[in-house]
């Protein structure tokens, strides 16, 4: 649940704030929402990467 | 070359600090009622908030100036808040008001360090005031740079932005995306500003409304401060309100309504770059990279 609760709290914050970061780049609003998109799954990608990062540190100096 | 160009070349590099004093870079450009308005509008929102709040600022700030444990000496931060740069923000942005309000108000004593400490009344609304005029003084700042960068790029004849870039800003900063729409991007300006209040608004919620507090959490409230008419709504309806026990997601709505915050410095920066692009376009090589 409390995994849940923060993916359901994380996802939208992000692409709002993906919207402001691209929007600097785009004239109109429907170019900037589908560049927020983008950006929004890159960011995605590149939370999963530092978690499993964090994860496998974890494992290897705390262990199981 | 004019002799206007000349003139504002005289500024070079201090033209920033001189921006500390509002309407100075003003006046310096010529534009004396200009700089009178900057001057008086900032030192008059400051006193307003100020005859409340008074020594309350020095609590405000990022480093409290407290006097040393068990020690008479004084320290250098103490030395600084005498003449107000104990980094209270976003006032120390009004400088000569920030400063007098400083020498006026400081006290080292134990007494004195208890007042810093004191609730005072309506104090979410007058801190709101004293921190508005440190951003009105950023924001006439910002209209002085961009008329000596008007004048010393648009040669003889200087060109006229669609809407004033510091003016933009501004706007930006009371209500996210208004100055877009002042700039002429409207739908981009509405889908900017609606993800800055949805996620100030989802940071409210989840903290009861307790969420922007400049009392509890000072620090936070510098960064949730960037976005001003949220800030004033929390002083005005939710900053008041008694808080019986701390909400379960109160850190979260913390850290959201600051996110909110820096997400508006960005619209407001974008907002000012879209009025002076009016003015200076970029070369189409740079906007194909961009």
């Amino acid at each position: 649940m409390s995994f849940l609760f923060r993916v359901a709290v994380y996802v939208p914050v992000l692409y709002l704030i993906a919207i402001v970061v691209v929007g600097q780049h785009h004239t109109t609003a429907a170019a900037t929402l589908r560049a927020a998109l983008r950006r929004t799954g890159r960011w995605l990608v590149w939370t999963a990467g530092l978690l499993g990062a964090m994860w496998g540190l974890e494992l290897l100096f705390i262990g199981w | 070359m004019s002799a206007a160009t000349n003139h504002t070349r005289g500024l070079g590099h201090l033209a920033f600090l001189q921006g500390l004093v509002p309407g100075l870079l003003h006046y310096r450009l010529g534009q004396k009622r200009l700089a009178a308005l900057a001057l008086g509008s900032c030192s008059l929102l400051f006193l307003l908030g100020w005859l409340c709040v008074r020594e309350r600022l020095f609590y405000w700030a990022l480093l409290t100036p407290d006097s040393p444990p068990g020690g008479r000496g004084t320290t250098l931060l103490q030395t600084l808040a005498r003449c107000g740069l104990p980094l209270t923000l976003p006032e120390l942005l009004n400088l000569p008001a920030n400063a007098l309000g400083a020498v006026l108000a400081f006290d080292s004593s134990p007494t004195g360090e208890r007042l810093w400490r004191m609730p005072r009344d309506l104090e979410h609304l007058a801190g709101w005031l004293t921190a508005a005029s440190g951003m009105l003084a950023a924001f006439w700042s910002a209209a002085g740079h961009w008329e000596l960068r008007r004048r010393r790029d648009g040669g003889h004849t200087p060109p006229v932005a669609v809407a004033h870039p510091g003016l933009c800003a501004g706007l930006s900063w009371l209500a996210p995306g208004l100055g877009h729409w002042r700039a002429g991007q409207r739908d981009k300006g509405l889908v900017m500003g609606l993800a800055v209040v949805v996620v100030f608004a989802m940071g409210l919620l989840f903290a009861h409304g307790h969420a922007v507090d400049r009392a509890n959490a000072s620090v936070w409230w510098i960064g949730q401060n960037l976005f001003g008419g949220g800030s004033l709504f929390a002083a005005l309806v939710t900053g008041p309100w008694r808080m019986e026990a701390a909400p379960p997601h109160l850190d979260l709505g913390i850290v959201l309504c600051t996110v909110a915050g820096l997400m508006n410095l960005v619209v407001m920066v974008d907002a000012y770059t879209v009025a002076e692009r009016s003015a200076f376009p970029l070369p189409k090589s740079a906007e194909v990279a961009a």
